[in-house]
């Protein structure tokens, strides 16, 4: 077999391209608990949701305006899932709202295949990404290099919003103690609302972004779910450099393990998950709090 | 810690009665049904053990049940033992993983006890579900019923085995008590409110959650081991993470910490699904919005409503104290 | 010899019994109408449907039919299975996507002495190892649909191969059967992977390494989902034009195609059915399908179809209840819309040519060009013992 340099950058840039994609859910989920505490397992129906959006929004528009609207479709479901359900059950303990998203993804479930059916959906690319890039003597799909960059510039904002604006300081002031920054005058259930919207249409954009690479189907959000769990259990629950560190780990070794280890690929990476928690049993980069 | 009140002595009685006589006189799809909600009743029970008066929320009890239906299949067949032999192996083989995950993710709490007990869950999956030894994806046959000529019973007839069944589930569901009233049992209660407290008092915490869960992954490996015998077949689908999900639902729709709900929990939620699946093919979703209402109610599910309701009504007859401090406690235990 | 006879009993008995014109035979249908292929339930029920309309007259006796979701699962389908059994008291059973179901109903359906009609699983072992008189499969097995295919590549110049496919039973006997002509015919694989199954939506490293292994071409088994994923990243790879894409045909099937979309198109693939084979048989098949249900009939389609089609058969040779039933369906043989097709008495194995096509732009979306129609071969016979019906 001829692997050289080549094959390791391509193979580099795959477990990038897997961890942006990973990167763009896992960071909504891990700010929604560092403010509210609980999990939202129903993250990978949302972004089933937005895949299926965009499928169905690019048969009238074409992929970009599918791209743009499908996490505000997805944002506005959150919308409707915060004040409908998650508000309600804000005093009732994180183990409730665990569950109304336990519930939330059978029933998400159920209702793509009564909107869309059973059979895949379609979204292709668009032209201007359809092509490969050649570049370090190596060619790769314009459309992955398109995800990675996406990735690296929701990273570039989120990073600037949380670090450098007076909402940023907010948010990171109610991840460290919600009671402590509601004394100090921060709406946190205003706060809270924010979070929540913006992490539903981050999931809508990564399921948007994720449909013209994989088949859209009713059963994409389970298959997306634990993967993202894992990297935000591995990172540390709450934390922004852990839903990094946490992306890049799963990237890494779930590429890498199906070339040096196939045997072992689907089993290593829930190896990993429970030595990280034998070690640091609150993950890589714990949130304060 | 786990007591009984009459209202819980009225539903076992109720709930037993009724499955002893569907058990006489159903069809045999009837009894199809009565065998599943006994073996799921006693897979839930297992997780109420440590869920709900242990604070240990395991999303790993649907491989551990695998473990004991795997751990039979190969201990009969390929191992050559006798049925009963190969049960009481099963048992152990699954109270012993059990065991040692229980000390693993002793020092884990909440969510990440439940991420820990996933993780394990998936790699017992992922390798069943390649390993060729396991049959892999296919599964596996040839499983056999223990034979109880001896006493005069067959047991490959559905009636006698769901009495089998039963029967089994009567003794798991005692032992279950006998387990939470114990010091042990006590000890986990305790730990679960207090950690602290209780390692300041010279408790060695991991020791107390890796034996209760360890007892609990044998009654799971238990209801493995008869599903394997209910259905003489078995794959990896057994052991994935949406089974041990499912048996959550089935302790919260119940109530969760009153270890009778969770077996009202278990019928309804299989009748239901029966009924549901018979009228449409879309039954995730009535039983998500079931789910989600039962906890938006605020109840701590059927069970644990009925209690509210009866407990409220005697402290409005006679201000019955206990009644009270009953129904707090379990709510205090969700 | 026993068999013989039995058949001919129920033969004869069917023939003594005019009253056989008033005979009603229940049905049961074992399909997923949920779960990851409830796609391929609705298709083969519709399919099942469409052929009890068509053939049904030609018989006296009546169906009447009970559809069960199996939810792809072993014990659920189990569970239905014993249910259409003792208390439906089915006559007939006909469906079952998924190997894993199949294994789990094979010893009941044995046991119980109902015929099954399989219109799908491709499990080898069922027709093989684990044969049954009652179990006659009208879809395909595994090892069929694969073997013509490394002789056939192998006679078009190609002599090394990258093959890929998911990482359970049938991704195995899909390849293993692949392998086995190929190399015999001089071929040589240069690297094999598995990826693991329904947990893979990411192919790139794999494409990676099938880049670097130096292969004149590579040949898969994906279906569904991970075909769609598949073909797709492929093409985004840039493989296509130097490495191309062969593999058994469920790859592109018409079910899945479109979306696919132009990724698919030169990937060149054999199967046991394509809505574009030129017979008549298939054009009424494919215009009664598509009137039905404004699309055009899938591999998936014809097995409910066909699957009807032996039924009828089968009770037009009079028989009508389980054991008799049982007998006929082993001795069905027609001209379909895959063409002339038989069960082989000694695996009950459906005998049926393979088609090798490639996926082409048409007038309306993605088309199916035939290449090559490879002859019909029973399948070896497995370690299959055919026990008599005995009841």
């Amino acid at each position: 077999m001829a692997i050289d340099l080549g094959f390791w950058t391509l193979q580099a840039l795959n477990a990038l391209q897997l961890s942006m994609l990973l990167f763009l859910l896992s960071i909504g989920l891990t700010v929604i608990f560092g403010l509210m505490h609980f999990v939202n397992l129903a993250h990978g129906a949302l972004y089933a949701l937005g895949a299926y959006f965009a499928a169905w929004l690019a048969a009238y528009g074409g992929f970009w305006l599918a791209f743009l609207l499908a996490p505000v479709a997805v944002a506005g479901v959150g919308v409707l899932l915060y004040s409908g359900l998650i508000k309600r059950m804000r005093k009732s303990g994180p183990m409730a709202q665990v569950l109304v998203t336990f519930g939330l993804i059978f029933a998400l479930l159920d209702l793509t295949r009564i909107f869309w059916g059973d059979l895949p959906q379609v979204l292709d690319a668009p032209a201007m990404l359809d092509g490969r890039l050649a570049f370090f003597g190596i060619e790769y799909p314009t459309y992955r290099v398109f995800i990675i960059v996406l990735g690296l510039v929701v990273l570039a904002a989120l990073a600037f919003v949380l670090g450098r604006t007076q909402i940023g300081a907010m948010i990171r002031a109610g991840v460290d103690n919600d009671a402590m920054a509601a004394c100090l005058g921060i709406n946190v259930e205003k706060l809270f609302f924010v979070v929540f919207c913006v992490g539903c249409a981050l999931a809508g954009l990564a399921g948007a972004v994720a449909a013209p690479l994989l088949s859209v189907t009713p059963e994409m959000g389970l298959q997306i779910l634990i993967p993202t769990l894992i990297v935000i259990v591995i990172g540390g629950l709450g934390s922004l450099k852990g839903a990094i560190a946490g992306s890049l780990i799963y990237g890494v070794v779930q590429t890498f393990g199906a070339v040096l280890a196939p045997q072992l690929a689907s089993v290593l990476i829930y190896a990993l998950l429970a030595a990280v928690l034998v070690i640091k049993p609150t993950g890589l980069f714990p949130a304060k709090g | 810690m786990f007591r009984h009140t009459a209202l819980r002595y009225a539903a076992l009685g109720l709930l037993a009665s009724a499955a002893v006589f569907q058990a006489f006189t159903a069809d045999y799809f009837g009894l199809e049904i009565l065998t599943e909600i006994l073996i799921l009743a006693m897979l839930v029970l297992a997780l109420d053990m440590v869920a709900g008066f242990g604070g240990m929320v395991s999303l790993g009890h649907g491989a551990l049940m695998g473990v004991g239906a795997y751990g039979y299949a190969l201990l009969s067949t390929m191992g050559g033992l006798a049925p009963p032999v190969a049960m009481v192996g099963a048992v152990l083989v699954s109270g012993a993983a059990a065991w040692v995950i229980g000390a693993i993710c002793a020092r884990s709490h909440g969510i990440y006890f439940i991420m820990a007990t996933l993780a394990f869950g998936q790699m017992a999956y992922s390798y069943v579900f390649e390993a060729p030894i396991f049959g892999g994806d296919d599964g596996l046959g040839g499983i056999v019923r223990p034979d109880l000529g001896a006493v005069g019973m067959d047991l490959n007839d559905s009636r006698t085995f769901v009495l089998f069944c039963l029967a089994a589930l009567a003794l798991v569901y005692a032992a279950a008590v006998v387990i939470l009233q114990s010091g042990l049992g006590r000890s986990m209660t305790g730990v679960m409110h207090n950690e602290q407290r209780m390692r300041a008092l010279g408790l060695t915490v991991w020791r107390v959650k890796a034996d209760v869960f360890g007892l609990s992954g044998m009654i799971a490996g238990l209801s493995g081991v008869l599903a394997a015998q209910h259905i003489l077949y078995i794959s990896p689908g057994l052991l994935s993470w949406t089974v041990s999900g499912e048996a959550l639902v089935v302790v919260i729709l119940g109530g969760l910490g009153t270890l009778v709900g969770p077996l009202v929990g278990a019928a309804a939620f299989v009748v239901l699904k029966h009924e549901i699946s018979a009228l449409t093919t879309y039954w995730h979703l009535v039983v998500g919005v079931i789910l989600i209402a039962v906890v938006m109610s605020r109840a701590n599910g059927i069970f644990g409503w009925i209690e509210a309701r009866s407990a409220q009504w005697g402290a409005r007859r006679s201000a019955d104290p206990l009644h009270i401090s009953q129904t707090e406690e379990a709510r205090s235990d969700a | 010899m026993k068999r013989t006879i039995l058949a001919a009993l129920g033969l004869a008995t069917g023939i003594a019994m005019p009253a056989a014109a008033a005979d009603d035979i229940k049905v049961g249908l074992l399909l997923p109408f949920s779960g990851v292929y409830a796609a391929l339930g609705n298709e083969i029920e519709a399919g099942f449907t469409l052929g009890l309309d068509h053939f049904g007259a030609e018989t006296e006796a009546t169906f009447s039919v009970v559809s069960q979701d199996t939810e792809v699962k072993p014990p659920v389908a189990l569970g239905k299975a014993k249910k259409l059994i003792l208390q439906d008291k089915v006559d007939v059973m006909a469906g079952i996507v998924s190997s894993g179901v199949l294994g789990a109903v094979r010893d009941m359906v044995h046991g119980a002495g109902v015929p099954l009609i399989v219109a799908n699983a491709g499990n080898d072992a069922a027709t093989g190892m684990d044969c049954s008189p009652f179990i006659t499969r009208m879809s395909f097995s595994n090892g069929q649909v694969n073997r013509p295919m490394g002789t056939w590549m192998q006679a078009q110049g190609i002599n090394k191969v990258y093959t890929l496919a998911p990482d359970y039973a049938a991704g195995r006997q899909m390849i293993d059967g692949f392998v086995e002509t190929f190399t015999a015919a001089g071929g040589e694989i240069v690297g094999q992977e598995f990826t693991p199954f329904q947990k893979t939506q990411d192919f790139g490293p794999y494409l990676a390494q099938a880049k670097a292994s130096g292969a004149d071409a590579v040949y898969v088994f994906y279906a569904g989902g991970e075909a769609i994923s598949f073909v797709k990243q492929y093409d985004s790879f840039g493989l296509k034009a130097d490495l191309p894409l062969y593999g058994a045909g469920f790859l592109t099937s018409p079910l899945y195609v479109n979306a696919e979309g132009p990724a698919a198109e030169g990937v060149i693939t054999a199967l046991h059915y394509v809505p574009t084979i030129d017979s008549p048989a298939n054009a009424e098949f494919v215009a009664a399908f598509v009137a039905k249900t404004g699309r055009v009939p899938s591999e998936f389609a014809v097995h409910g179809y066909d699957a009807a089609r032996a039924l009828v058969e089968a009770s037009k040779t009079g028989a009508n209840d389980r054991a008799t039933l049982a007998a006929a369906l082993r001795g069905v043989s027609f001209d379909g819309p895959r063409g002339q097709m038989s069960i082989d008495p000694a695996t009950n194995n459906v005998v049926q040519p393979i088609y090798v096509y490639e996926t082409v732009a048409g007038d309306t979306g993605l088309t199916q060009r035939v290449l090559a129609q490879l002859p019909a071969e029973a399948d070896p016979v497995n370690g299959c013992a055919m026990p008599a019906i005995s009841n």
